[in-house]
């Protein structure tokens, strides 16, 4: 640039010497050099007015060719635009392709801002939430997506589950939705199409269901035999020979009825709504009957068995439910304990809420079972738990149960040092009991 | 409707009430909805579970009627809305009657559901009687979103189902009246269906109500009371 400086100055200057030796001879040297300088600053002025018409008119081809400071200036300008141009084509192509990959996901995509309110959404959006395009941007997702379960779900802020509902104005399909934050104050909604495996769960269910009923009916009617077969007294040298494939296979038909029941208390449970009835539970009176029951159910000997009652806070929950939780996790600390050893049952406050524990002092189980213990028929020793009568189903009811009453199965054991099985209810499950009625903190 | 529109007053906050008591309809509008869908639902499959969660659920629906109601009036008593607000406004405070008067009739149809669940008899009349329900959810579904846009096409469309539930609901009374004449035993069953049927047909004439006021509020003109051929010409005009 200085050689278009040095231009510029060298005008300026030489228009200034003519003026001042023009007035030097006239002998009006003010006078002159006023008029030169004026001249030069109505030559300033005058290209100001150029530059400030062509770049309020860009649009103008026809660029101003001048040597000097003001051409470089056109130029300048002219580049930096030719940049920017560049630079924006270059960001709407890469928006364009962003887009297109959005647009080809099959799950919804919509991006909120912080109050809800939709900034952008995918054409899957379009089919699945019954969005319109250009037309929904900028109204709130809930004036379109009106479901009470989602507004809950957004207020509540917990994302961290996802959220299954049916989608708007179309009961057929199920959505599965879940809530992402991003960049500050920004979310995206994703909602996925689960239909199939929606209807695909509701058959597994209702076939267990199905078939446990089913199996019931047979079941009862060959218990029933057996026990008049073992029982004939017109044919005793019969009974007498028969004795252990009939008392085998009695012993048998009653498990048998043991998983059938278990199967369809399982069914039930997750047919049921996640919401039980709220019942006042007194949980020291209820541990109580547990443990009593679970000492009777082996009269030929069992574990010391010990009651701790810690507090006298009542669950809010479904009585039948807890009793068979409570019950299954009192029954097989019993059948694996041996009888030397001690099981205490504890009712007691941990933090907000409060926890029912189960602890024994028997084998204990190894790390690598804990995570697999509530799935239905895991087994850790399968020959040795099947002769003690479990059905492989009681610690999957007690982590339903527990699930519909918000609460977590937490499981400590190591091999050779006992096991704890503790379940902790949340603070909004447990209550005081009401005045008058309040249990007596109790011992055993 | 353009969302501007709503958006065109120097003071925030006033806006933000604006726009507040609608999303407040709205949400109104998805809890009729999830009732009505409930007790539709119920009816279909006799489950009285899902029937007496409805009915237990209905003060949610009025405590929503009196909560709107409530800022409705304080937005009059404070800003004095006019011309589109205070069309707005009176929108919202019929709509919500009408809404409310929806949360009671699904409340009735699930009060029958739990009644009928105890039967098997007269399943053909329920089938029509899922027909009916289909439309008539249908409709609400459509009101509320022409309501959350503000989109008067969609809100004739409403009205025009409206002349299908009624067909609908013709049919199952005639229905019902021969079952009656072959079976007066059954006679104490199907009243509670021709009441659910009569139920439904009511939110259905509802919704068209509300489709009006969506006409009322866009346009200006009042529709209410007039044929659906002389709705068209007035909004079209």
């Amino acid at each position: 640039m200085p050689s278009s400086w040095s231009h510029e100055v060298w005008r300026l200057v030489t228009i200034l010497a003519i003026c001042l030796v023009l007035g030097l001879l006239q002998d009006r040297v003010l006078v002159y050099l006023l008029l030169g300088t004026s001249a030069g600053l109505g030559w300033y002025l005058y290209n100001l007015y150029r530059l400030h018409k062509w770049l309020a008119h860009p649009r103008s081809r026809d660029v101003p060719l001048e040597p000097g400071v003001w051409g470089d200036l056109y130029y300048l300008v002219l580049r930096m635009q030719a940049h920017n141009q560049a630079r924006k084509r270059k960001l709407r192509d890469l928006l364009a392709q962003f887009r297109a990959s959005a647009e080809a996901l099959p799950d919804a995509a919509v991006a909120l801002s912080n109050e809800w309110e939709i900034r952008w959404f995918n054409e899957a959006a379009v089919n699945l939430l019954n969005l319109r395009p250009g037309q929904d941007i900028g109204s709130p997702i809930l004036n379109l997506f009106r479901s009470p379960d989602l507004s809950t779900y957004l207020e509540a802020g917990q994302f961290g589950r996802d959220l299954e509902i049916n989608a708007p104005g179309n009961l057929e399909l199920k959505l599965s939705v879940r809530v992402i934050p991003y960049g500050e104050h920004q979310w995206l909604l994703l909602a996925q199409d689960i239909t199939e495996r929606y209807r695909l769960e509701r058959v597994r269910k209702d076939f267990v269901a199905n078939v446990s009923h089913e199996l019931r009916t047979p079941l009862t009617v060959l218990s029933g035999f057996i026990e008049n077969l073992r029982h004939d007294d017109t044919a005793p040298e019969c009974v007498q020979r028969w004795e252990r494939p009939l008392a085998l296979m009695d012993q048998q038909a009653e498990r048998m009825r043991h998983i059938v029941e278990d199967l369809l208390l399982l069914a039930q449970l997750e047919g049921a709504e996640s919401r039980p009835s709220q019942t006042r539970v007194d949980v020291a009176a209820l541990a109580q009957t547990v443990v009593t029951d679970a000492g009777n159910c082996r009269p030929e000997g069992h574990a010391a068995l010990h009651l701790e009652i810690g507090t006298d806070r009542q669950l809010l929950g479904e009585p039948g439910q807890l009793h068979s939780a409570f019950s299954n996790l009192v029954v097989n600390a019993v059948n694996y304990t041996p009888e030397t050893g001690d099981i205490t049952v504890k009712w007691y406050e941990c933090g907000e809420g409060a926890c029912f524990e189960v602890e024994d002092t028997g084998e204990g189980i190894a790390a690598e079972h804990l995570s697999r213990l509530t799935e239905r028929f895991y087994r850790v020793d399968t020959g040795r738990s099947r002769k003690r009568g479990g059905t492989g189903l009681g610690l999957a009811i007690v982590k339903h149960v527990l699930q519909h009453h918000d609460a977590e199965l937490e499981i400590v054991s190591q091999p050779g040092s006992g096991s704890r099985f503790i379940c902790r209810f949340p603070g909004h499950r447990c209550i005081q009991p009401k005045q008058g009625q309040a249990a007596n903190p109790q011992s055993g | 409707m353009d969302q501007s529109k709503l958006q065109q007053h120097y003071s925030q906050q006033y806006n933000t009430e604006l726009e507040e008591v609608r999303t407040a309809v709205l949400r109104m509008g998805g809890l009729v909805e999830q009732q009505l869908e409930r007790a539709l639902s119920a009816l279909q499959h006799g489950d009285s579970s899902q029937g007496e969660v409805v009915v237990a659920n209905d003060y949610q629906v009025n405590a929503l009627d009196v909560d709107i109601d409530d800022r409705c009036t304080t937005i009059i008593a404070r800003r004095q809305p006019t011309a589109s607000d205070l069309r707005l406004v009176m929108t919202v405070i019929k709509t919500t009657a009408d809404l409310e008067r929806i949360g009671d009739e699904a409340k009735r149809v699930a009060r029958m559901a739990i009644r009928l669940s105890a039967s098997d008899h007269g399943r053909s009349l329920f089938l029509q009687l899922e027909h009916l329900g289909d439309q008539v959810r249908e409709m609400l579904h459509g009101v509320l979103d022409a309501y959350a846009r503000m989109d008067v096409d969609q809100a004739i469309k409403v009205a025009h189902q409206d002349k299908r539930v009624d067909a609908e609901y013709e049919n199952v009374l005639r229905q019902a009246i021969t079952y009656m004449m072959e079976d007066p035993r059954s006679i104490p069953l199907i009243l509670d269906v021709i009441w659910s049927a009569r139920a439904l047909e009511r939110i259905g004439d509802r919704c068209c109500n509300i489709s009006e006021y969506v006409i009322y509020f866009v346009k200006g003109k009042d529709v209410r009371h007039t044929s659906l051929d002389q709705m068209e010409k007035e909004v079209n005009a």
